[in-house]
């Protein structure tokens, strides 16, 4: 049941990223149900070339190939955004980002989106509390705007808990305003 | 004619002043400003043969503790006394008033010991008026420090007119490895107790009016809830249905409801919940952020922070007329709202260059005064029963700790929470409302 999935899952990114890369979501949509991920992976390369050394080359198992797959989708799905101070308005680089994870959401069955909101610690705990709630928010109404099911999405604030680096500096302070991305299956 | 009138001012003078004395010495912890009570401790005496037990000495200091907390006593060394102890006893007839008096202390303590019994007085040194006396029976060290507690309260009592300071509890947030749990301690260190063991993060706690129930925040890695904690039976209970995934700064009104930042419908509003923890309707709504709700005595005002405007500020909500009224004009981010019990003033705290600081707004005038100086940040005030002390916290030491202050913005005193970061105070106010 669970290497089955998995097929399924690195089919639907391959779909997903070569959908990212210009193709249509027709094109992807009309992608026969029964192709295996391998198969469709070693057709479309581009989405992990220059990613990883080795790559796709001779020499990986199909399980090697999955989990790197697996890894990249995690990867691609978990890519934090970054937010200005006392702000939670989505940036044209947290957009783009969001739109990639849309895309692999909506090409990935089985899937769920844990979306996380952080502040940096410049702030006060309760408000920060509510900022990292509309920071979450923010991300989980555009995912929804581009045809996320809302069912696969929830939200939580963590306000200034979990920074993700320590320090008073606004390279720190920066690094700390953010959503996160857990994916799990 | 003029006799007449000069009889008259004398008679005048006269009721003043017997009036003034009938009263005693108080001090107006609420007046514009303060004057400084001097106070002393006479030795501890044996009340019939012998020495006075070596606890008697333990008490003193316990008491010496306690004083330090009322910035309005100036506690003074017995040689500054000129000519030595003036007693003879513990009582005012073998006290000698008299280089007391000279010496400008207002106020004299006495201990007398027989055993394990205690007397303990205060004299008024100028009238010899008696402004407390008490026996414990049965001590042991084990009780003193309550007994210390008791007896500071009282007198905290007989010259402010306010109770409860020694004995009500502040609730506050420590650090514990990863997580954050919710803790309560007396404000001069003791009865240090840890009410959650939860892990995750347990946030902003508030008390039920009568003091018997908590209510925080729970986070753990999906979602928040409403926590609850009761006094009582040491039980904490977690509630989620029908809040969401956000439960943000909950606070209890003094009718027993709960007033909470949840997100229903998009924005972060405020809502309160019926007596099973579920939301009935919103209380304070603009579609942007509305968090830190916080009531006085009567409940009828409502302070909060809000985001309608851009940054963060204050606002107050008159629960009988539905108004709102903007507090804060001043600085781009004021948070953190705690109402004194007699809904006069807000507390709360303001970003500035050099981080936060505690402001007090006195609402009937909209007059402000910072009355937190730093270094570091000074955030989340909580007001104590009284009025007068004002709970905050701050990382002027470098780590988060937990310091009071008066609303005349008096030298911050240490609370003692033990090891890691402690956060967030919130006052009992029970004893306030007696």
């Amino acid at each position: 049941m669970k290497t089955k999935g998995w097929i399924l899952i690195v089919v639907c990114l391959v779909l997903a990223l070569g959908a990212a890369g210009g193709c249509s979501k027709k094109r992807a949509s009309t992608m026969p149900p029964g192709a295996s991920g391998a198969d469709a992976n070693v057709r479309d390369h581009d989405w992990g070339s220059g990613k990883g050394s080795g790559y796709g080359e001779d020499g990986l198992t199909e399980e090697q190939r999955l989990a790197r797959q697996r890894e990249q989708a995690m990867s691609d799905l978990g890519q934090r955004i970054q937010f200005g101070f006392d702000s939670y308005e989505l940036s044209q680089e947290a957009r783009g980002i969001l739109q990639h994870k849309a895309d692999v959401m909506k090409a990935t069955s089985g899937v769920r989106l844990v979306i996380e909101g952080h502040c940096d610690d410049r702030g006060t705990e309760e408000y920060n509390l509510a900022l990292g709630e509309r920071r979450a928010r923010a991300a989980y109404e555009f995912l929804v705007l581009l045809g996320v099911s809302p069912e696969r999405l929830s939200i939580v604030s963590f306000g200034e808990e979990r920074p993700l680096v320590q320090g008073e500096n606004e390279t720190a302070w920066a690094q700390n305003r953010r959503d996160e991305f857990r994916a799990a299956y | 004619m003029k006799l007449k009138t000069l009889l008259f001012a004398a008679l005048f003078v006269a009721l003043l002043t017997g009036r003034a004395v009938a009263q005693g010495l108080t001090v107006d912890i609420h007046g514009p400003g303060q004057r400084k009570v001097n106070m002393v401790m006479l030795p501890p005496r044996p009340l019939n043969q012998g020495a006075p037990p070596a606890m008697s000495k333990t008490f003193e200091e316990l008491v010496q503790q306690n004083l330090r907390f009322m910035p309005f006593l100036n506690l003074m060394p017995a040689s500054t006394v000129p000519g030595g102890d003036p007693s003879k006893g513990v009582t005012a007839e073998d006290i000698n008033f008299r280089p007391l008096q000279l010496a400008r202390i207002d106020l004299t303590m006495t201990t007398g010991w027989e055993g394990n019994r205690l007397e303990a007085r205060v004299y008024e040194t100028f009238s010899g008026r008696r402004v407390i006396g008490k026996a414990y029976g049965d001590l042991t060290d084990a009780s003193l420090p309550d007994v210390a507690d008791r007896f500071c309260s009282l007198l905290m009592e007989a010259l402010t007119g306010k109770k409860g300071f020694f004995t009500s509890p502040i609730a506050f947030v420590r650090r514990v490895g990863s997580a954050k749990e919710i803790f309560t301690v007396l404000p001069q260190g003791r009865a240090l107790t840890q009410v959650t063991s939860l892990g995750g993060f347990n946030l902003g706690p508030d008390w039920s009016k009568d003091g018997n129930l908590l209510v925080f925040t729970h986070l753990n890695e999906e979602r928040h809830s409403l926590g609850l904690w009761n006094r009582k039976t040491g039980e904490v209970k977690l509630f989620r249905e029908g809040l969401g995934n956000t439960v943000i700064s909950p606070a209890f009104t003094p009718e027993g409801g709960v007033a909470v930042t949840l997100n229903k419908s998009g924005s972060a509003d405020i809502y309160m919940l019926d007596s099973s923890f579920r939301p009935r309707g919103t209380i304070a709504s603009s579609g942007f952020i509305d968090v830190s709700p916080a009531f006085d005595s009567t409940g009828r005002v409502m302070a909060f922070t809000s985001g309608r405007f851009g940054g963060p500020q204050i606002f107050v909500l008159n629960r009988d007329t539905n108004e709102v009224k903007r507090v804060t004009f001043e600085g781009n981010y004021n948070t953190s709202p705690s109402l004194s019990p007699d809904g006069r003033f807000v507390a709360f705290s303001r970003q500035t260059s050099n981080g936060h600081r505690i402001i007090l707004t006195d609402l009937s005038s909209g007059q402000e005064r910072q009355i937190s100086f730093g270094p570091g940040n000074d955030e989340d005030p909580a007001f104590g029963p009284e009025g007068y002390y004002i709970a905050f916290t701050s990382n002027r030491s470098g780590q988060y700790r937990i310091y009071l202050t008066t609303r005349h913005g008096d030298e911050p005193i240490l609370v003692p929470t033990g090891p890691g970061d402690a956060t967030s105070p919130a006052w009992d106010t029970a004893a306030g409302s007696d």
